[in-house]
């Protein structure tokens, strides 16, 4: 198994008014590829912040970040764009689609901007729509959609381009939870059958139940690192 | 595809894409219109002078304009002019003695301007001749028959058909006498012309000063289009090489006339260009309220993998597609405005009863607006490229969005 990311004594300190908060204390984490890990914990426990921080959004306080052996903080903002482009992929909890495009073309974005010529684009987006279910919905626009389906379309664009990690925060958050098992249905499908590997946070025990790793958060300390049926059973 | 997402995301707030791509239209529109009428009445202005007086292009004697006087003539004039009239930018030519006097009746005297012409191509060329209240214009084979201003017939009691006398310095300076007749009163609105101004024919001029037959004292050049005045004036130079005459073009003749055009010309554009900086801060909230709103949006867009600089040419392309849409929008109401009123005209008599003089030439009522390619081009240029240049404040912006912050 080939490592994705590995986080060395990372920390994240936020500063206002000369108060610093300290959202992440000394994480150490490693990520393999083709796993489904879920990330829970109470609201300012730091989830959020170390996707982001995972993803390229943000930078540590300090600590290492490395992801597929690259060390983030050494990377440019244009070089991070760049691997956020190409082997990141990212799931909102809000969709986050682009309103104005369709289905199709929210779906084909990140391979409009890798340059895939669009005859190819349209060959792979058609594909994988109809693997997340959407198949005959590709000139839809956004507000035409439910919110599951808006969430399947922001699904299929993160793994459009194949990337080495998708990471969601909360992506199941905004829908029913008959939704909810739908879209983890298909996440763990694309894990298994594509070998995706995700990263997601979540505050839905029924959620957490379906990954096949858990990491708790508290604090800005992980405090759980493994199995999930024990951990929850125990809560 | 950048292309495409702009172009959509101009039309998602439909409304006021709609109120900017009209206040361009409009404001542009207005601009356009407004120039091609102040260009109307400059050309009009211009023509009408010229035409009356001493045309587009005035050949004379080297040193007439420093101390005008009868003795300074030109001669031998008919075979350049044969060759200049054959140009087809040229309407026609006009000989003139120009000349001062003292015009006296019996209720006394005046100082006046006394103008030999040619009739036949006077009452075809000039204004002047088309405005003749009392009696009848001059005539090639009238001897001592003058036609008059309004004005100076009141001060002399003159009618048609009564004498006068005039009384001016020949070429040599010899104080000379000449009874004439009056033929017409004219009225053209000008108080200095109407008060002033004696015409009689070029050969009764020529006998009062006492000059050879085929003297006179300008040659006026009339061409059909004034632009081409710079390009005439430039052949014209190049014939006369040798010859003790020069040519001038009419900024140099009716210095006033010129710089009434060229302070008044300014203070038009200054105008205008109030009215496009008003329409410019339309287009940059627009832009600017636009970027503002969609900034979760752009945090998406970069934590996805978009480079900056693809953000910053979809504003810009957005930019690019709300000025092109307003420019054309501004280009058809402008020039549709403008060429109804150039087919037409406007006729404000109804307003100016008193009638329209610029240093001292009457002017129509009726103004048509002349709108060029040059000005249509200049305008739409100046408004579409401020437009893009306001484009940078947005597109910077958009650099500067904090993707953590917009995302949580």
């Amino acid at each position: 198994m080939e490592t994705i990311v590995r986080l060395e004594n990372m920390t994240k300190d936020y500063g206002l008014n000369r108060v610093v908060t300290r959202a992440l204390r000394g994480v150490d984490l490693t990520l393999e590829s083709g796993e489904f890990t879920a990330m829970a914990g109470p609201s300012g426990s730091g989830k959020s912040t170390l996707l982001n921080i995972i993803g390229g959004l943000d930078r540590p306080t300090s600590g290492r970040v490395e992801v597929e052996g690259r060390d983030l903080g050494l990377l440019s903002s244009t070089e991070l764009s760049r691997m956020r482009r190409d082997r990141i992929g990212f799931i909102f909890q809000s969709y986050s689609l682009i309103p104005v495009l369709t289905v199709l073309e929210n779906a084909e974005y990140v391979l409009m901007l890798k340059g895939v010529p669009a005859a190819r684009r349209a060959e792979i987006v058609r594909a994988l729509l109809k693997e997340v279910g959407l198949e005959g919905m590709e000139s839809r626009f956004p507000r035409e959609l439910s919110g599951g389906q808006q969430q399947r379309v922001a699904i299929a664009r993160a793994i459009a381009p194949e990337p080495a990690l998708v990471l969601a925060d909360e992506p199941t958050a905004n829908v029913d939870s008959k939704t909810a098992d739908s879209l983890l249905e298909l996440m763990r499908q694309l894990n298994e059958e594509k070998g995706v590997t995700f990263l997601f946070s979540t505050h839905d025990p029924e959620v957490m139940r379906r990954a096949r790793r858990l990491l708790l958060l508290k604090d800005g300390r992980i405090s759980h690192n493994g199995g999930v049926g024990h951990t929850l059973d125990a809560d | 595809m950048v292309c495409r997402l702009a172009w959509r995301s101009i039309w998602r707030n439909r409304r006021r894409t709609l109120i900017t791509v009209v206040s361009i239209g409009f404001g542009l529109g207005l601009a356009l219109f407004f120039i091609s009428w102040g260009e109307g009445i400059y050309s009009q202005m211009i023509d009408q002078v010229c035409r009356m007086q001493a045309g587009h292009i005035t050949l004379e004697n080297p040193e007439y304009r420093e101390a005008p006087a009868v003795d300074l003539i030109i001669d031998d004039l008919a075979g350049l002019r044969s060759e200049i009239e054959g140009w087809p930018e040229v309407d026609s030519t006009k000989l003139l003695v120009l000349g001062q006097g003292i015009a006296k009746s019996a209720a006394g005297n005046v100082a006046a301007a006394i103008t030999g012409v040619e009739p036949s191509v006077e009452s075809r060329t000039s204004p002047l001749a088309r405005n003749i209240v009392e009696g009848t214009y001059l005539d090639e084979r009238d001897r001592n028959l003058v036609v008059v201003g309004s004005e100076l017939a009141r001060r002399l009691n003159l009618k048609v058909g009564k004498k006068l006398v005039i009384t001016t310095n020949d070429v040599s300076g010899m104080l000379v006498d000449e009874l004439c007749r009056v033929k017409g009163i004219f009225k053209t609105g000008s108080d200095e012309l109407d008060a002033y101004v004696i015409q009689a024919t070029i050969g009764f001029a020529r006998r009062v000063f006492r000059m050879p037959k085929s003297a006179a004292t300008q040659m006026a050049v009339i061409l059909k289009n004034a632009d081409e005045q710079e390009e005439i004036l430039a052949r014209i130079g190049g014939i006369l090489p040798g010859s003790p005459i020069v040519a001038l073009p009419w900024q140099k003749v009716l210095p006033e006339v010129a710089s009434y055009i060229k302070v008044d010309k300014g203070s038009n554009w200054v105008f205008q260009g109030i009215l496009i900086f008003l329409i410019l801060f339309t287009i940059f909230n627009t832009l600017l309220m636009s970027v503002l709103e969609r900034q979760r949006e752009f945090a998406v867009l970069l934590a996805i993998g978009t480079n900056p600089a693809t953000l910053r040419f979809q504003i810009f392309m957005e930019s690019v597609y709300l000025g092109l849409i307003g420019v054309f929008l501004g280009v058809a109401l402008g020039a549709a405005a403008s060429y109804t009123v150039n087919i037409w005209g406007i006729d404000l008599s109804t307003f100016l009863k008193e009638g329209v003089t610029v240093s001292g030439f009457a002017l129509s009522t009726r103004i048509y607006t002349k709108l060029t390619p040059k000005i249509l081009v200049a305008l739409s240029a100046i408004v579409f490229g401020a437009t893009l240049i306001l484009s940078l404040i947005p597109m910077r912006r958009v650099s500067r969005v904090s993707i953590v912050d917009e995302l949580r």
